[in-house]
């Protein structure tokens, strides 16, 4: 058995690090690039969100270099990405290519035996014990979380970096260098060297750069490409930025679900402007700029995907939100078709705007 | 006290409740006009832009009674049947509503939930309080409400014994007849049989849907998808023709559901939002129900070489 996934952002690097503690046969797909999107949205339907298209390119170029098996998580609900799976397989299948897909859906819709089955399939044929096992999960989830810190710094201090361009380096430099690691324990002593690397870099705390927050749906925040890489381009022009939703936060919001422990701080903010749960993650996304303009931050901005129906009601209520709690929104709709030049334009202008408004035109970096 | 109901979404299934239940508590009931260019420009205008064409009407709908009435149904039904959903827009209409239409009168913006009568009565009483403190009233109210709407049914069945076509797609964009730019009047013109999902064994649908790999979350994907599947087996109709808004989310899914299950069975998808024009639907209506005939009259259903008729698979 062989095992590829879908990109989602630093997402692969955790599973990298789940399957060689496991010791399960993997294929990790190359990055989303331009290819993976093309194959993608050829065999996709036409009207599908961004993400979908996306993993289907993920899958054929992780099939195509061997891989048999494609793990995926699954919801129940009500937004597209619950049946994501139903028609990928079909479509996988009509392209001729036999694999096994293995969901992890919610217990909650499967019940707990079908949930220990799939689970099960994932390292089915190795011999691991149990202990062993939860502790390949807990470091997977601890390197998660730890890429989720060091990435959270790097774009919150390249507003305040002295040498102009350190924080994208040392980020890029860390993803590389613990993906090229092949064992479990080295990779987690990188992330944490990489962690006090990063907490150690000069910064000017005189600086005020603008705070930008960065909201809307999951993948396409999460997934530079598909964002074509606002959070770089943000470091590069010396802004803060701020993103709460990480795979680490998914992760975290998923498992405090049933005791509705989770992230009530969002969901309390969001209370104001839309006090039911409507899926995705429309809520996380109010409460997200509510939480903004309450942290004072410069601005926020939204990406969505193309006919994303819980982002279409957050987008509806944005402009509201805006005006009453004194918060510039820019909403950016990403799909196949997306023009740089044209995206490009509208981050700089939204910036260039935020900074006008504290009455004094910074320069330069 | 005057009630405004917005003619658009789910009122072609719903209404009789909801005007029976607000008449008896002793309101008036003030609807919107049947959907027409002018509700349909004012719409498009408040709507968010990427909304579906049926939301930026309902909006339309709102827009042309809010100075008419003391109070607004805004229906937020979040689910029909268990563990089921409608669309993520549903759940979040009062707010879509509020967000983006200014001078609006009070609103109903509490969840409704189908599946038992009493989370049903619920909304009752919390909404109908506005009007009376009496429960007993509501209560009553409620029970006509019901009775009024288990006699009104909706679907269409005109069989025709020279061909016959499912018209599938969901409630709200059937029964439009500005929105659908009146597909059902074309085709009857054209002596075409009409059949849409109501009409499908319920046993047979449900028998289909549990071949999916997953359970469907939404009713209409259920429905839909299990109807058109169950027509396809039984061979009672000729073709499909599914009515669709443009981004649609639920749809982009069902679509390719019933493709998968069909494979090169005749479908026609007409795609629908406010550019439309009515010529090029009539022109694929026509392309489409001539090939239909032809499909009959001349060429009879042998299979290509080695080849199912419909699926296009290899038999063995």
């Amino acid at each position: 058995m062989k095992v590829t996934i879908p990109h989602m952002g630093n997402v692969y690097i955790a599973a990298k690090i789940l399957f060689d503690s496991l010791g399960i046969d993997y294929i990790i797909p190359p990055l989303n690039n331009k290819e993976a999107l093309l194959l993608g949205s050829k065999h996709s339907p036409e009207e599908i969100c961004l993400p979908f298209k996306l993993m289907i390119g993920n899958y054929i170029s992780g099939i195509k270099e061997g891989a048999d098996t494609v793990l995926l998580v699954g919801s129940c609900g009500p937004c597209r990405f619950g049946e994501y799976s139903e028609l990928q397989i079909k479509i996988l299948k009509q392209l001729g290519f036999n694999v096994e897909f293995i969901v992890i859906d919610p217990v909650k819709s499967t019940g707990i035996k079908e949930f220990l089955r799939r689970m099960h399939r994932v390292g089915a044929g190795r011999k691991k014990n149990g202990h062993s096992k939860i502790n390949a999960l807990f470091s997977a989830y601890t390197a998660m979380n730890l890429l989720d810190v060091i990435e959270m710094k790097a774009h919150e201090l390249a507003g305040f970096e002295k040498n102009s361009g350190e924080c994208k380096r040392i980020l890029s430099s860390c993803k590389k260098e613990v993906y090229s690691c092949n064992d479990p324990k080295t990779a987690l002593n990188i992330l944490s060297s990489y962690r006090s690397k990063i907490n150690k870099i000069s910064v000017n705390p005189k600086k005020n750069p603008l705070k930008v927050s960065i909201i809307g749906e999951i993948y396409t925040v999460i997934e530079p490409f598909s964002n074509l890489y606002i959070e770089d381009l943000l470091m590069s022009a010396g802004v803060s930025s701020y993103r709460n939703l990480t795979p680490s936060w998914w992760v975290k919001d998923m498992l405090l679900k049933p005791i509705r422990m989770n992230s009530w701080q969002l969901l309390e903010a969001s209370n104001e402007f839309l006090p039911l749960y409507i899926g995705g993650h429309a809520r996380e996304c109010i409460g997200e700029a509510v939480l903004a303009s309450k942290n004072h931050m410069d601005g926020a901005i939204q990406i969505f995907p193309m006919g994303c129906m819980p982002e279409i009601v957050s987008k509806s209520i944005l402009p509201t939100l805006s005006r009453e709690k004194n918060l510039p929104i820019l909403s950016l709709v990403v799909d196949e078709m997306t023009g740089e030049a044209g995206y490009m334009t509208r981050v700089e202008a939204f910036l260039d705007l935020l900074e006008r408004r504290r009455k004094n035109v910074r320069f330069g970096n | 006290m005057r009630i405004g109901i917005p003619k658009g979404l789910l009122y072609c299934k719903y209404h009789p409740f909801f005007e029976t239940f607000f008449s008896a508590l002793g309101a008036e009931i003030v609807t919107s006009g049947d959907t027409n260019k002018n509700i349909m420009d004012m719409g498009v205008k408040t709507c968010v832009d990427e909304a579906c064409l049926p939301l930026k009407i309902f909006h339309g709908h709102v827009n042309s009674i809010k100075d008419k009435c003391d109070y607004m149904v805004i229906p937020r039904i979040m689910s029909i049947c268990k563990h089921e959903y409608i669309c993520p827009k549903f759940c979040g209409l009062p707010e879509m509503i509020k967000n983006s239409i200014s001078g609006l009168p009070m609103i109903s913006s509490e969840p409704i939930y189908l599946q038992k009568e009493t989370q049903a009565l619920k909304w009752c009483l919390s909404t109908g309080s506005v009007i009376t403190n009496k429960k007993s009233k509501i209560k009553k109210a409620f029970q006509l409400g019901q009775k009024a709407l288990a006699h009104h049914k909706t679907g269409l069945y005109e069989p025709n014994n020279n061909l016959t076509i499912m018209l599938a797609g969901h409630p709200y964009i059937l029964y439009d007849e500005f929105l659908n730019m009146g597909v059902v009047e074309k085709l009857r013109a054209k002596k075409i049989g009409i059949i849409t999902e109501e009409f499908a064994d319920n046993s047979m649908l449900e028998e289909q849907v549990k071949k999916l790999i997953k359970k469907p979350f939404w009713t209409f994907q259920r429905k839909l998808y299990g109807a058109a599947s169950s027509f396809y087996h039984q061979r009672k109709i000729n073709g499909i023709i599914y009515l669709s808004s443009f981004a649609c989310g639920v749809d982009s899914i069902i679509i390719d559901l019933i493709r998968f299950k069909v494979g090169q069975f005749p479908m026609l998808i007409l795609k629908l939002d406010e550019h439309t024009g009515e010529a090029g639907l009539d022109t694929r209506l026509e392309a489409f129900t001539d090939m239909l005939e032809r499909r009959n009259v001349h060429e009879s259903h042998h299979s290509s070489h080695g080849k199912c008729v419909y699926s296009g698979e290899d038999p063995v």
